[in-house]
């Protein structure tokens, strides 16, 4: 997203995630792009994922600011459905164990 | 051109005969990256629409290869890994998903390829018409060009892609063989801008209608009738 010069090649260090809850064995990440409209991502975490604007808005800066966010944890093959929506809306996401 | 706004329930832009020609040859040149046939020409070799992936040919999706990952960045960017660090859930994943994924976004741009090339629904021949329901693929499509744009202007970061706006003042170099890349670069960004700017006219009306709506149901909340006249409620 347009404004911070982040690098957007997904980052090296991913360190373990705290908001994944107790038992969820994968996360989705959404990386932050150059391209991605702030208010498109905004749009996709709510419109996909049914959060309240505000929410959307802090998960979407911290995207852009911390250059990736979790954006779901659970089974391999539900983190596969969410992952490939992000594709679909063409944010770049990927799955992974938590706590990798 | 001019930005989305809300007229009756859908949106609608104002976007030139000059204007269509240059969106709809970006709109072709992903189909075809894609694997598509491109809609701007005919038909051609059957062999060429035998790599068309299709949901609705009557055979089921029971892909057991695995497709490799793509070579050309910018088709990579449309169909990212979905996984960096293990090859394994990429290849899986890619095995199970990339299909379905292409022949969504060969789809919508088939769509907004035909919105662009044959007008018709708004009052005026330049009018850009998308229903609501429609704005998602809509704006998913213009997503899918500007990623190959930016991937084709060496846009990686967020400084590049602040950076590459500067081209468009700068004067013409002198050396003619300088001069073709400066102008194909300084027409791709302005392209990219253009879309940027398109795109983003719409998710504002996006995001408005989707609180709107969300008002609206918090104001009428399933239930008994009467209780959603309460007052402050909303």
């Amino acid at each position: 997203m347009v404004g911070v010069p982040v690098q957007t090649t997904p980052d090296e260090r991913v360190e373990a995630v705290e908001e994944t809850a107790l038992g969820d064995p994968w996360v989705t990440i959404v990386w932050n792009d150059p391209v991605n409209l702030m208010s498109y991502v905004t749009y996709v975490f709510e419109s996909y994922f049914g959060h309240p604007h505000a929410t959307a808005e802090k998960l979407m800066r911290q995207v852009h600011e911390e250059g990736r966010a979790v954006v779901s944890t659970g089974v391999l093959e539900s983190m596969e459905v969410d992952v490939q929506a992000m594709h679909g809306f063409g944010l770049w996401a990927t799955l992974q164990r938590s706590g990798q | 051109m001019h930005g989305f706004r809300a007229r009756q329930g859908r949106f609608v832009a104002r976007v030139d005969e000059g204007e269509r020609a240059v969106v709809a040859s970006v709109v072709a040149d992903v189909l075809e990256l894609l694997g598509a046939p491109r809609p701007d020409e005919e038909p051609a070799a059957a062999d060429r629409v035998a790599d068309v992936p299709t949901r609705d040919g009557g055979l089921p999706h029971l892909r057991s290869d695995t497709p490799a990952a793509p070579d050309d960045p910018a088709v990579r960017r449309l169909l990212p890994d979905a996984s960096r660090d293990d090859p394994a859930v990429a290849a899986e994943f890619r095995r199970l998903t990339e299909d379905d994924l292409r022949a969504q976004k060969v789809d919508r741009l088939e769509k907004l390829w035909h919105a662009l090339t044959a007008p018709g629904g708004g009052r005026r021949r330049d009018e850009l018409v998308v229903r609501a329901q429609d704005a998602p693929a809509v704006a998913g499509a213009l997503t899918d060009l500007r990623l190959v744009l930016a991937e084709r202007l060496g846009v990686h970061t967020d400084a590049e892609a602040d950076a590459m706006y500067a081209v468009l003042g700068e004067p013409s170099p002198g050396v003619p063989a300088a001069r073709g890349d400066h102008e194909t670069r300084r027409y791709l960004v302005s392209v990219y801008g253009a879309l940027t700017w398109l795109q983003e006219s719409l998710v504002v009306l996006m995001l408005a209608d989707a609180r709107q709506a969300r008002r609206t149901h918090d104001d009428h909340p399933p239930g008994p009738p009467g209780t959603g006249d309460v007052p402050g409620s909303g």
